[in-house]
């Protein structure tokens, strides 16, 4: 018989009807617990602080070495049950990985807030003491509070009013004006500045090309060959008449490209830029990118120990 | 003190840098208002990318992490443009999320929104939200949220509710048409990754084993995700803007394809997988950011290949100076 009923969400202590007052209650009251958390933490001792934090790291740390090392479940349905306790775990540590993904997103989404207060707090030092450059954060605490607010309500009027409701604020005809602030503050103003901030790097690259790329040893001079073949093979139409050209020569001399007799393409094929860049970027680059990669990798997993353990000076342990 | 007046060859070893600034201005900006159509040999691993996008069962779903903002859009935004205008003009839905950065969500909107409308300008069936794709914004952990997408990709998704047109209520993602069939990641029928940071790192440390992985991203990121490519564990890679015009020359001409308008000559040939080939794009646009920015990137770069040329060229005149006094 069908169960109608399966797909009708069940309510439970952790689970309830989406904006309920049960929910805001709930997330007051957790916040609240945490706030207070935090406060504790921040106003308590070092000697106390250091248990309670390494603690925490520690749980966090175990749960993820124990879903990498212990034995997975292969091909679990949605009914199938535990056949011994070793899978039991397994499953249990499955089913956990989603909630403490979510937690972990949680925690995130705090540092965003923690983030925030502490901009906050630096700059309205600043204005409230009239130190220097208090102007700038004048503009910075104004900015900040104007963009959150625009966003907060074009969100809310996208969502919830009529217009919105009926996909009519889509086209821009419909606009109000809080979605033309919206639109000017973070697709004329922010989108435009950050663009502009990243393509100063272009003037730096030029100015620090002509002063800084000098030919003054054998390394410097092959790291500016393969930097310049690299740099040409970026160019499409360049490569194209190069290669052509190649191929044209290779013609005039009745020297095959790649040779089907002898299994091998034809030695010319070495004068193309692709082949050059290629072997570059084959050969030399992603080996060594490899290996850094791998200096990288065990670097982490020695850091990784020494914090998850709580034998790192600079984390859990001040 | 010295009468002889500097050769120019002395002079231009010491440009003044605001000379330099605006001859950098005029080389990039002035390229753009030239279209040009610019014959290409496109690199092996994008022609790689191409044949896995064009070669997607239309029943499948497309997960696209979208991990750029607009400090990158010269190069991703082309990225992202050219991959949208491929799923919908094969009619692949997808779903698009990120992980790298809050204001993604807001910048690959913005995206859809474009390639959208201009659709309905060329008289073409727009996507539609729930329909055709789920966007389910921003998950902040990134190490966190692909984890749980490798274990169990309903369970990662299930507390995010999407729109649905039909009824104006939010309903549960998993109960759309583009992610209805999907059980596993494994499910999907490509997982793209627009990126311009190292998210592309966690993505393959996490998923590579679970579901085919495919990148778009910044000449910055590229050679980091060479390695991958070259191991076999992401698919196809678009590397940069050089990336997004071999993407839209492919759309173009196709891969492996005789073009009928050159009496049946192949424009983009893919040595050794001569057995393989994809079609061109058929519908809606192909050469567009990629084509419009091209020929300014070629321009900057043979400034930046002068500007080298000219400042080792000084360096051996004032060595040869030197030496001569």
């Amino acid at each position: 018989m069908i169960n109608l009923l399966a797909q009708v969400p069940t309510y439970n202590f952790w689970r309830v009807p989406p904006l309920s007052g049960e929910l805001w209650l709930k997330i007051g009251v957790t916040l609240l617990l945490c706030c207070g958390i935090v406060a504790f933490l921040m106003n308590a001792p070092t000697r106390v602080r250091r248990p309670v934090v390494w603690f925490f790291t520690f749980i966090a740390g175990a749960f993820y070495v124990a879903l990498w090392i212990w034995p997975q479940p292969v091909s679990r349905e949605p009914n199938t049950l535990p056949r011994d306790g070793i899978e039991g775990i397994g499953f249990l540590l499955n089913d956990i990985q989603p909630r403490v993904a979510d937690v972990s997103n949680i925690l995130t989404t705090i540092l965003l807030g923690l983030g925030i207060y502490s901009l906050l707090r630096i700059h309205l030092s600043k204005i409230v003491k009239r130190q220097a450059d208090s102007p700038f954060s004048i503009v910075l605490i104004v900015s900040m509070l104007a963009i959150t607010l625009v966003g907060y309500m074009d969100w809310y009027m996208r969502e919830f009013s009529v217009a919105g409701k009926e996909g009519k604020l889509q086209e821009m005809v419909n606009w109000t004006p809080i979605n033309f602030a919206q639109n000017l503050l973070f697709d004329g103003f922010l989108q435009q500045m950050d663009s502009a901030m990243f393509s100063m790097i272009a003037f730096f690259i030029l100015s620090a090309a002509y002063r800084a790329f000098r030919i003054r040893s054998v390394e410097a001079t092959v790291l500016m060959a393969s930097a310049l073949i690299l740099m040409i093979s970026l160019l499409g139409g360049i490569v194209f008449a190069w290669n052509h050209g190649v191929a044209n020569m290779a013609a005039g001399m009745h020297i095959p490209l790649a040779n089907p007799e002898i299994n091998e393409a034809g030695y010319l094929n070495n004068l193309k830029i692709t082949s050059a860049a290629g072997w570059l970027r084959n050969t030399l680059q992603v080996p060594a990118l490899r290996a850094v990669d791998f200096g990288i990798g065990l670097g982490a997993l020695a850091m990784g120990l020494r914090l998850w353990l709580g034998l790192e000076k600079g984390g859990v342990t001040v | 003190m010295s009468d002889t007046k500097p050769t120019f060859l002395e002079r231009m070893q010491n440009l003044d840098r605001r000379i330099l600034y605006a001859i950098l201005v005029v080389f990039t900006t002035v390229p753009l208002f030239i279209k040009t159509d610019l014959p290409v040999e496109p690199d092996a691993y994008t022609k790689a990318l191409y044949y896995r996008l064009m070669t997607i069962p239309q029943d499948k779903t497309v997960f696209l992490q979208s991990d750029w903002t607009v400090s990158t859009r010269g190069e991703n935004a082309g990225h992202m443009e050219a991959l949208l205008r491929i799923l919908m003009s094969r009619k692949i839905k997808f779903v698009v999320y990120s992980v790298g950065d809050a204001q993604a969500p807001g910048v690959y909107r913005e995206v859809i929104r474009n390639i959208n409308l201009e659709r309905k300008e060329a008289g073409l069936t727009e996507y539609k939200t729930w329909d055709d794709y789920v966007d389910l914004a921003y998950f902040p952990n990134a190490e966190g949220t692909l984890n749980a997408i490798a274990f169990d990709v309903r369970k990662a998704f299930a507390s995010r509710r999407v729109k649905d047109p039909n009824t104006g209520s939010d309903r549960p993602a998993f109960e759309s048409p583009v992610l209805s069939k999907v059980q596993t990641v494994g499910d999907a029928g490509l997982y793209m990754i627009v990126t311009a940071s190292s998210t592309v790192d966690r993505a393959v440390e996490r998923l590579n084993e679970r579901t085919n992985l495919a990148v778009m991203c910044t000449g910055v990121i590229g050679p980091s995700a060479l390695p991958w490519y070259q191991a076999g564990q992401i698919k196809g890679v678009a590397i940069g803007l050089k990336g997004v015009y071999d993407m839209e020359y492919m759309m173009k001409y196709g891969l492996n394809h005789p073009d009928p308008n050159k009496n049946g000559r192949i424009e983009v040939p893919w040595a050794g997988k001569e057995d393989k080939s994809a079609e061109p794009v058929t519908e809606g646009k192909t050469f567009a950011r990629g084509s419009l920015y091209y020929l300014s990137f070629h321009f900057a770069i043979l400034l930046l290949i002068i500007a080298v040329i000219l400042g080792n060229v000084g360096m051996f005149l004032g060595r040869k100076a030197e030496r001569a006094s």
